[in-house]
């Protein structure tokens, strides 16, 4: 997939700037403040009082800026735990993932067994069978084997259920890495396995980057998964609490605002300073090579 | 002699590709293949998830299911939700592709903006806009003076169209840009040569720029039709399945009879039925992508 090694292609302005462009400029700016108009209503009422949400118009500014919202969500999701929690759990499944991902999509490359083309068609059942839909059996094997109510269990479950996507991605990346390379260093004498570290997986950086972004935004905003998971307070994650949150404070819903916007800023971030990768991790497959 | 000594340097070679893969394997097939055999197994049972026996009762959850009105609505459900999206997030997407394609300043701002939304958890969303339409649209009617009925949520004939309008919030951005990376990939000569051939902009769009995004096209359906059926955490948080059970998903009344319900063996056959629709989709989508390959 030559897509890979593609850079971004130079915008180029193939036609002048018309007024069907500009027709098109204002319909788009229009689409693009609707868009917009959620997120901005958020920030708006996370920064409201209770009397304000009852006695002033919904789009209307709060008369100052206050933090108490913030403040009183920090308590409520009790964000020391459950934001560590979200971090740790995603942070170390994506860290396997990545491992775990490159080795075997790097080994069904490579070698022409027909074994290894089962390997890849099994994992990709993965994909057309998203792990929503066996939800229940999941929860069910998870309590079998003692994986609920454990750290280990559902990190576990999200490099089962994330592995799919991983070597699906992992595997379109390698017929960019150079064979030559790898073979001038079976001949002086590396095992399979020295290979791959010291050769192969420094050239997979990009394509990691891509896997950990994708799946780290996945991970985060999980909610089926965690909520069938953990129930103990001292485990739960971030979306988990949220949820409880919201259906506690159906009529004051600021401090809920306020917990959106906690939770979303990290993965804001993420993904507005790591833009490239993962736009290329969305695309694969999607453009010819 | 030098043949055999290859041969088994290249079984030796196999060997250790396969220790390689071994761990992914076990890791998945745990994780995900062994359950979907699980569901199978249980139902064909009327366990409850608590007893140590497992009662086997033959076809009869699938029998049942034929006469469960619950099931069937929540089918029909899942259904019109998963042809609505696919159609409506398809044709905006491709839409907002080509008009910031079309070398309109500004672009990337454009594109940022289109794409937030996704970021957002479906937990989230469906919160959002459960206060949009109870609370902050409501009050767009008192500041024109105009009288939309923005309640959509809370009545079983228009909820449907509200849960439309957040998922489509929520995802047209993202399949947006995988049309966009379509287009920008369309080599410019294809179309100077359409142009120089006297195609107008409509015939150039149907025949050069549509059978070049085949790939990209095959990707949105497919993706937004198996994220559609699997609606699960939106509703969560919106609408709880109702008003009554006017927007309860196949998952939600699979997770409402397994779990709330203590009807494991039941639910497990709730969950093949989803699991052999979404076969259906893969197949097709197989088959799409096969018929296009002979045309290359």
């Amino acid at each position: 997939m030559a897509f890979w090694k593609k850079k971004e292609k130079e915008q180029i302005p193939s036609a002048p700037y018309t007024k069907g462009t500009l027709l098109i400029q204002i319909f788009m700016t229009f689409a693009a403040v609707l868009f917009i108009a959620p997120i901005l209503i958020i920030l708006n009422y996370s920064f409201k009082t209770k009397k304000e949400l009852y006695l002033t118009s919904p789009l209307a500014l709060p008369s100052s800026l206050q933090f108490d919202n913030y403040k009183k969500a920090f308590d409520k999701l009790n964000l020391a735990t459950t934001f560590t929690n979200t971090l740790l759990y995603t942070a170390v499944s994506v860290l396997i993932l990545a491992l775990l991902c490159g080795i075997t999509a790097w080994a069904i490359a490579r070698c022409k067994a027909k074994f290894f083309r089962f390997c890849y068609v099994y994992f990709i059942i993965g994909i057309l069978i998203p792990y929503q839909a066996l939800f229940l059996p999941i929860y069910m094997i998870g309590y079998k084997l003692n994986l609920t109510n454990t750290r280990y269990g559902i990190i576990f479950m999200y490099v089962a259920t994330g592995i799919s996507f991983g070597v699906f991605l992992m595997t379109s990346f390698m017929s960019t890495v150079p064979i030559e390379l790898e073979e001038a260093a079976r001949i002086d004498g590396c095992s399979v396995f020295r290979t791959y570290f010291t050769v192969v997986m420094p050239l997979l950086k990009p394509a990691m980057a891509t896997l950990v972004i994708m799946q780290a935004f996945q991970i985060w905003n999980d909610y089926l998964l965690a909520s069938l998971y953990v129930s103990k307070k001292n485990l739960k994650t971030l979306t988990v609490a949220i949820q409880s949150l919201f259906s506690a404070q159906t009529s004051d819903y600021t401090t809920a605002m306020a917990a959106i916007v906690i939770s979303v800023l990290p993965v804001a971030i993420l993904f507005i300073s790591l833009q490239k990768y993962f736009i290329k991790g969305m695309t694969v497959g999607a453009v010819k090579g | 002699m030098k043949q055999k000594k290859k041969r088994a340097m290249e079984k030796n070679l196999e060997k250790q590709y396969f220790v390689m893969v071994l761990p992914g394997m076990v890791i998945f097939t745990i994780g995900l293949i062994v359950p979907m055999f699980m569901a199978f197994r249980y139902s064909f049972t009327s366990w409850d998830g608590m007893t140590a026996e497992k009662p086997f009762v033959g076809l009869q959850n699938y029998i049942d299911l034929l006469h469960d009105a619950d099931f069937r609505a929540a089918w029909w459900f899942t259904l019109k939700f998963t042809v609505c999206n696919t159609i409506i997030q398809n044709v905006l997407a491709l839409v907002f592709a080509v008009a910031l394609d079309s070398g309109i300043k500004a672009q990337k701002l454009y594109r940022t903006a289109f794409f937030i939304p996704c970021l957002i958890s479906s937990l989230i969303v469906g919160f959002v806009w459960l206060k949009m339409f109870s609370n902050v649209l409501p009050a767009l009617n008192d500041l024109l003076g105009t009288n939309f009925n923005f309640l959509l949520l809370g009545d079983g004939k228009t909820v449907l169209s509200g849960l439309l309008i957040a998922n489509n919030w929520q995802w047209i951005g993202y399949w947006m840009l995988i049309y966009l990376a379509g287009l920008q990939s369309i080599p410019a000569e294809l179309h100077e040569a359409a142009k120089v051939d006297g195609a107008n902009a409509l015939t150039r769009f149907i025949h050069v720029t549509i059978p070049m995004l085949a790939p990209a096209i095959t990707i949105c359906v497919v993706g937004i039709t198996t994220g559609s059926l699997k609606v699960y955490d939106l509703l969560v948080s919106s609408t709880k399945g109702g008003p009554g059970r006017a927007s309860t998903s196949i998952i939600y009344q699979t997770y409402a009879t397994a779990i709330n319900g203590r009807q494991y063996g039941y639910g497990s056959a709730m969950s093949v039925t989803l699991v052999f629709v979404l076969l259906l989709v893969a197949l097709i989508q197989v088959k799409g992508l096969k018929s296009r390959e002979v045309q290359q």
